[in-house]
């Protein structure tokens, strides 16, 4: 892999060209800086220590002259005397000591023939007798020395007999503790200051690397290189390569997305440009689906998909059969599809659950296969049509009922009255029978006729002063006889001042009959029904409280439906268009009010009728 | 918020109660989004009792309705005060919705 700051490949200049890539990716000021800096500071040790070895040295040679010279001037002075005494072997004895003594190679006494007469080593002695008399030299005392050899010449006099030479050489330093640990430190330092500097350049390097390699990856980019393999760099110089690493594969895993999407829409919009006839059919609510021969799916609208619970692009190409399961429908679109069945075949298939339920209409038809289509589905849902038609089947019968029954009666007694000769008595309770009846009648056509307005939309209120008083009143004088009749004991509990509303007085009224109405019908004999009023400054609140039969909870759910009777068999028994509570709530609504129900099965029922104190038209 | 929730036949109404804003109007979206996958889109919003609808409020309704885009329908808006209507108009977004004067008349539509 061609990485930039990591290891090379194929490199002809080897090793040579790792360091100058690595440097020339540009570990740059920074890290030669920090490397400048450290060889100073070293160098400066180093320098510092060599000159204080070298000073040492120095001081040392010194001495040693000194030394070398003082044993010289120890020996003439000595020797003197033993020379003009002739005792050459105290003069050889003290030559050997001192020259042991100071470390010399050399210290003899020479004549001036050259015959040497006392020397530290025994062996260089030549002349074993001293002349009598010697030839007068001229001699300065002398000392040289080197890096290396220390020299000293001085005449020795003899008294009474002349000169001789006194020559003596040895080495120009000793071997000492202190040099020997000044050149130790020397070394230490020394050695010391490689190690740091290799360290400090190991360890910038391995710091600063990451970053270098990360330039020189932007620079590459800068000149044109997109390629992810050519910008990526080695992860061992640490988190900010991997860091770097990471950032350019996201980037290119959303180029890639990108791409993927950008290709996904122009292959979509090559396969199925859409025209003006595909918006037309989205903006069908129906679904609408084409089959071919073998019920593969070729065009299916938003709404289709919809209705079948799937992506259109699921749906288009795939096999109907997949998305409709019941055997009417799957048999009715085979028999379209192959062509043996020509004309139209509706289905309506109901579904159940969590996800899309009702009743759904499949309408099955041929189509012509120039167009290389078999069958054409059509799909409605026709649930709130299903559920009007049995509400207004229930109705139906319900009203049929509840006409003839007071129809039924006044025919009877109209005969009676006809027929024979009716006592005052009998004519009497026959026109009360028909009256009642009659008004009985009133009422049903009336709830039937606001229902219709209710349909049509045109149920309104008239807005007046409505003398809560007096609406109360009526009620209990209208109630009080059919209470006592069923032996219930009705009690209206009113504040003692009643608020002037704005409303509509019929429809308030209308309401209020079908609650307290509901409540006395369905409340056995014995039992209680009680009106509660109370108002704060906004709401006028109605209570009709019974100890009647109550309503399942279910049916609670449905009661205000219209034509929606509850399921209780009890119920059943008693006449009812199941239109008194769907009009009660409807009528309080556009009063901008509420009717609410709270209710125990066999244990009763409270109705709850809340309207604004100063209502407004809805 | 307090959502009202009432069926009229096969067809829920949803009624939101206050100002159609911020979480309220991610509660009603939650809530709307469940009874439309249930109901196959027979929902009406009755709006007599939003008061108002800041932009979160209209989005939810731009996306309900864009949802039930999708099936060729619109999202049913009953008894919009002058408030909303208004909002609605100046943010353009009237034409993405269906108006109706009541709940039932709105009901009535999915006959």
């Amino acid at each position: 892999m061609n990485q930039i700051g990591g290891q090379p490949h194929g490199d002809a200049l080897g090793g040579r060209s790792t360091v100058r890539r690595r440097s020339a990716g540009g570990e740059a000021a920074p890290v030669w800086a920090a490397l400048a800096i450290t060889f100073v500071v070293v160098g400066s040790v180093a320098v510092t220590a060599w000159l204080t070895v070298r000073g040492h040295a120095k001081a040392m040679r010194d001495a040693r002259a000194a030394q070398v010279e003082n044993a010289c001037q120890f020996v003439a002075e000595t020797a003197s005397p033993l020379l003009a005494a002739g005792d050459l072997t105290a003069v050889r004895r003290i030559v050997i000591d001192t020259a042991r003594a100071n470390a010399l190679d050399e210290l003899r006494i020479v004549l001036g023939d050259g015959g040497v007469l006392a020397a530290a080593d025994p062996t260089a002695i030549s002349s074993h007798q001293l002349p009598a008399q010697l030839p007068d030299i001229s001699l300065a005392s002398t000392v040289a020395s080197d890096a290396r050899t220390v020299a000293s010449t001085r005449a020795v006099e003899i008294p009474g007999r002349g000169r001789a030479r006194l020559e003596a050489s040895g080495p120009a330093t000793l071997p000492t503790g202190a040099m020997r640990d000044a050149q130790a430190a020397a070394g230490i330092v020394g050695a010391a200051g490689l190690v740091a500097l290799m360290l400090v350049s190991r360890v910038l390097r391995r710091r600063l690397g990451g970053m270098a390699a990360i330039r020189a990856s932007l620079l590459a980019f800068e000149r044109g290189e997109r390629s992810p393999e050519a910008l990526t760099v080695d992860e061992s110089l640490g988190a900010e390569a991997r860091a770097w690493n990471e950032l350019l594969s996201g980037r290119d895993a959303d180029r890639r997305r990108q791409r993927a999407e950008h290709a996904a829409e122009a292959l979509g919009a090559q396969r199925a440009p859409r025209s003006e006839l595909d918006d037309a059919c989205d903006a069908l609510w129906q679904g609408l689906i084409l089959l071919d021969e073998s019920l593969r799916t070729k065009y299916a609208n938003g709404a289709a998909a919809v209705f079948l619970r799937a992506k259109r692009d699921e749906v288009v190409g795939a096999e109907i059969t997949r998305f409709v399961s019941d055997d009417r429908l799957v048999n009715a679109i085979r028999g379209v599809a192959s062509g043996a069945i020509r004309n139209r075949l509706t289905v309506e298939v109901e579904r159940t659950g969590d996800n899309g339920s009702g009743v759904l209409r499949f309408s099955v038809r041929p189509v012509r296969r120039d167009d290389s289509a078999a069958a054409m589905i059509l799909i409605e849902d026709v649930t709130q049509q299903r559920v009007a038609d049995a509400a207004r089947n229930v109705f139906v019968a319900q009203a049929s009922h509840e006409l003839r029954t007071p129809l039924t009666n006044i025919r009877l007694y109209v005969e009676q009255l006809l027929d024979g000769e009716p006592t005052p008595d009998d004519r009497a309770q026959a026109i009360n029978v028909i009256s009642q009846e009659s008004r009985r009648l009133e009422r049903i056509v009336s709830d039937m006729l606001s229902v219709a307005e209710i349909e049509a939309g045109q149920l309104r209120i008239v807005e007046d002063d409505v003398r809560l008083d007096a609406l109360f009143a009526d009620l209990e004088a209208d109630y009080r006889a059919q209470a006592e009749d069923k032996n219930l004991d009705l009690r209206f509990d009113l504040p003692p001042k009643l608020p002037v509303i704005q409303g509509d007085r019929d429809k308030i009224a209308l309401a209020l009959h079908n609650l307290i109405g509901n409540a006395l019908k369905y409340t056995p004999a014995g039992g209680t029904v009680r009106v509660i009023v109370a108002d704060d400054e906004q709401n006028l609140t109605v209570d009709v409280v019974d100890t009647g039969i109550g309503i399942s909870p279910e049916d609670a759910e449905r009661v205000f439906d219209k034509f929606y009777r509850a399921k209780d068999r009890r119920v059943a028994e008693l006449t009812g268009t199941g239109l008194g509570l769907a009009l009660a709530r409807e009528v309080i609504r556009l009063h901008g009010g509420e009717v609410t129900v709270q209710s125990e099965l066999d244990k009763g029922s409270t109705f709850t009728l809340s309207i604004p104190i100063h209502a407004r038209a809805a | 918020m307090q959502i009202n929730e009432q069926r009229q036949g096969a067809v829920i109404v949803l009624k939101p109660v206050g100002p159609l804003v911020q979480k309220d109007a991610d509660q009603l979206k939650a809530r709307a989004a469940d009874v439309l996958r249930k109901s196959l889109g027979r929902f009406v919003i009755d709006a007599s009792a939003i008061a108002y609808a800041d932009s979160r409020g209209l989005e939810v309704l731009v996306e309900l309705t864009e949802e039930l885009g999708a099936g060729g329908q619109a999202l049913k808006i009953s008894a919009a005060n002058e408030t909303l209507r208004e909002v609605l108009e100046l943010t353009e977004l009237t034409p993405l919705f269906e108006y109706h004067e009541d709940v039932n008349s709105a009901v009535r539509s999915f006959l």
